[in-house]
């Protein structure tokens, strides 16, 4: 199964961009292979939803790593350098990111960050959803044109 | 001329949108200051809502507690609607407050306190080189079995709450899924495996061996009873914190609260202690009395919200922002609330006090509480909770009874309380013509990071550092300790990727005097 796992708090605006996009994948009918998942904000508890899946593609808020009201597309590995040192209950995707390789059971699977900056709008909401399908559909981000 | 310097610890680990600053003359904390720096505002989300809104919308504060929080709304309206659910119910119901309990329990101590013994200031210690070799971060054996292990035992919500994460399964009257007696029985499994490795892993030795240990000198007698005692993550964290005085700061006011948690469902083999398996009550001291949720009031004159005279109880509380600097002495988005006029801790401690736990009675009894003895009530919650867990998994025999219709919820007012990982945790809600008119939630983290109350007195953990000695200012670990032993939480905010680190920072203030 590939996976779209959207994160983020739909009670904070500034961090609905995540919420937003599974909404619309969710009024979509998406492949047989692909599941969007509404990952909230529960952070490392998504690691259960990573194991076994063939590919997994976030979708969440990010800021500095494009310009203001753009989509991104980050590899875990550059996503997970924003992680703090330790764990902590604001720990959230980037402590995932980086733990993945020390605790995953079962093969890792190609992980990458659909990631939003600035205020999300309509547009951005559904770049970023054709995005994570685009990426998903093809199991890696690695050939993304067309955006 | 005696110096005193400030120092702000915007700590990480403890939260994002909690600051602590502290002064620090002649060495030792002199005062304290928590500050809640966000602005949350639940209440006002909720207001005009359907009745049944606060199912979904308030699992959804928070990533960690959102059992916690289903459990406190579904009581809330229970309460509204006069219905009460079947006692398969309620058994499947506490299952998953206590899967949310011993997971959280576990990541704290050894994620996120343990994390603090591996720092620089403690390379002399004798057993540093073994914290790091159990506590590094990322690579630390404890913290990647805690790990792989904690995140096991959290399907069981998703088993029987059909969805994860923020489930909304509990509705007034039961819960929504039918568990099949399969389903019950991977429950179990998962329960029995997570068993298998907290009595091998964290304590050593079996639950009952643990649960014999009654009193200081019973923990000394357990210590040096095997070397599987000494070497387990919990004797090894004794050790430690004996070595580095864990046990000689923190203290506090030393009152306690828990609202009581975990229902005693009809015909059950469970023995609580009243009406619930996790006791509620209110101690000063080790005296404990019984608990009210009418004594509770909320201040707010150091609060960034409107004022008003001295305290109010959250059914007529307001929650409306001032946002207005230092003005009036205001610093902190948390309210204050107070027990019959009293600041309380509330966490894993204060329920081992308030149910009158033979060891915690007496390790409170003879020094006060301290950062030792929470972190201590919080590693051996599990040992009290697994076998109740697995004793309702067994009972829920599947008949078909997880649910009693109630009528629609037009109006009334109740209030559900219980206890999260963190501690007491209520909610207080008013409908009105089919729509929410009024909300209040006080979270464990407003009893103990609260900032001063309208009699101008500390909250808990504001108390709880004064006396800290700092040994290096530029490295203040033992405001990490105490602060960490609350176990705060204010995260229920926004969780976007950042470029470059936020890493904690600890500024060290003009000096002054």
């Amino acid at each position: 199964m590939k996976r779209i796992i959207c994160i983020g708090n739909r009670l904070v605006p500034e961090d609905s961009a995540g919420p937003a996009v599974y909404d619309l994948l969710k009024q979509q009918e998406l492949p047989l292979d692909i599941e969007a998942i509404d990952g909230g904000v529960a952070g490392l508890n998504l690691l259960r939803f990573v194991e076994g899946a063939e590919c997994v593609v976030f979708v969440d808020k990010v800021n500095g790593f494009g310009k203001p009201n753009e989509v991104v597309i980050l590899e875990s590995a550059e996503a997970s350098t924003a992680a703090e040192n330790t764990h902590s209950h604001s720990a959230g995707l980037p402590y995932l990111l980086r733990i993945i390789p020390e605790v995953c059971e079962g093969k890792i699977p190609h992980i990458s960050l659909v990631g939003i900056e600035g205020h999300p709008n309509e547009a951005l909401i559904d770049e970023a959803a054709a995005i994570a399908l685009k990426i998903a559909g093809d199991g890696k981000s690695s050939h993304i044109t067309g955006f | 001329m005696m110096q005193k310097v400030m120092i702000n610890a915007p700590l990480n680990r403890v939260e994002g949108d909690l600051e602590i600053r502290t002064e620090v003359d002649g060495g030792r904390v002199s005062d304290a200051w928590c500050s809640g720096t966000m602005y949350r505002g639940f209440e006002k989300i909720l207001a005009g809502r359907g009745p049944l809104d606060g199912l979904v919308i308030t699992p959804r504060i928070c990533g960690i507690c959102t059992t916690s929080h289903l459990t406190a709304a579904v009581k809330a309206l229970d309460m509204i609607a006069g219905v009460f659910p079947p006692p398969n119910a309620v058994r499947i119901r506490n299952l998953t407050l206590m899967a949310e309990h011993i997971q959280s329990d576990m990541r704290h101590a050894f994620l996120m306190f343990a994390a603090d013994l591996v720092n620089p200031a403690y390379r002399d210690v004798p057993l540093f080189d073994e914290a790091v070799r159990r506590y590094q971060p990322f690579k630390g054996e404890t913290v990647i079995e805690t790990i792989k292990e904690t995140k096991k035992v959290l399907e069981i919500i998703a088993i029987v709450g059909g969805e994860w994460p923020h489930s909304s399964y509990m509705v007034p009257g039961g819960i929504v899924s039918n568990p099949a007696s399969g389903d019950l029985m991977e429950c179990l499994l998962l329960l029995k495996q997570y068993r298998s490795w907290y009595e091998k892993r964290i304590l050593g030795c079996s639950l009952e061996r643990w649960l014999d240990v009654r009193s200081s000198s019973d923990i000394d007698v357990w210590l040096e009873e095997n070397n599987l005692h000494r070497e387990s993550d919990l004797g090894f964290y004794i050790r430690f914190a004996r070595e580095i005085g864990l046990d000689r700061i923190g203290r506090g006011h030393g009152n306690f609260i828990s609202y009581g948690s975990l229902d005693i469902p009809e015909g059950t083999k469970v023995k609580g202690k009243g009406k619930h398996l996790v006791a509620s009550g209110f101690a000063q001291g080790i005296k404990v009395t019984d608990f009210s949720h009418e004594k509770i009031l909320e201040h707010v004159s150091h609060s960034w919200f409107m004022d008003y005279n001295g305290g109010r109880h959250p059914f007529n509380g307001e929650t409306i922002p001032y946002a207005s600097g230092r003005e009036s002495g205001k610093y902190s988005w948390a309210k204050s609330p107070r027990y019959d006029a009293l600041p309380a801790e509330t966490g894993p401690l204060a329920e081992m006090i308030t149910a009158e736990n033979p060891l915690f009675t007496d390790l409170v009894s003879r020094t006060g509480p301290s950062a030792f003895t929470r972190e201590l009530a919080r590693i051996s919650r599990p040992a009290y909770l697994m076998p109740a867990m697995e004793a309702w998994i067994l009972e829920s025999v599947s008949d078909g009874k997880f649910y009693t219709s109630p009528e629609e919820i037009i109006e009334g007012k109740g209030y559900g309380v219980t206890q999260a990982s963190r501690g007491a945790l209520g909610h207080w809600v008013q409908i009105e013509n089919g729509a929410i008119t009024h909300y209040q939630i006080i979270t464990p983290t407003a009893w103990n990071a609260s900032p001063r109350d309208s009699n101008g007195t500390r909250g808990p953990l504001e108390e709880a550092l004064i006396g800290t000695e700092i040994k290096d200012p530029s490295n203040p670990v033992e405001l990490g300790h105490v602060v960490r032993s609350f176990d705060c939480c204010l995260v229920c905010t926004v969780h976007t990727v950042n470029r470059g680190k936020e890493i904690g920072r600890v500024k060290v203030g003009a000096a002054i005097l």
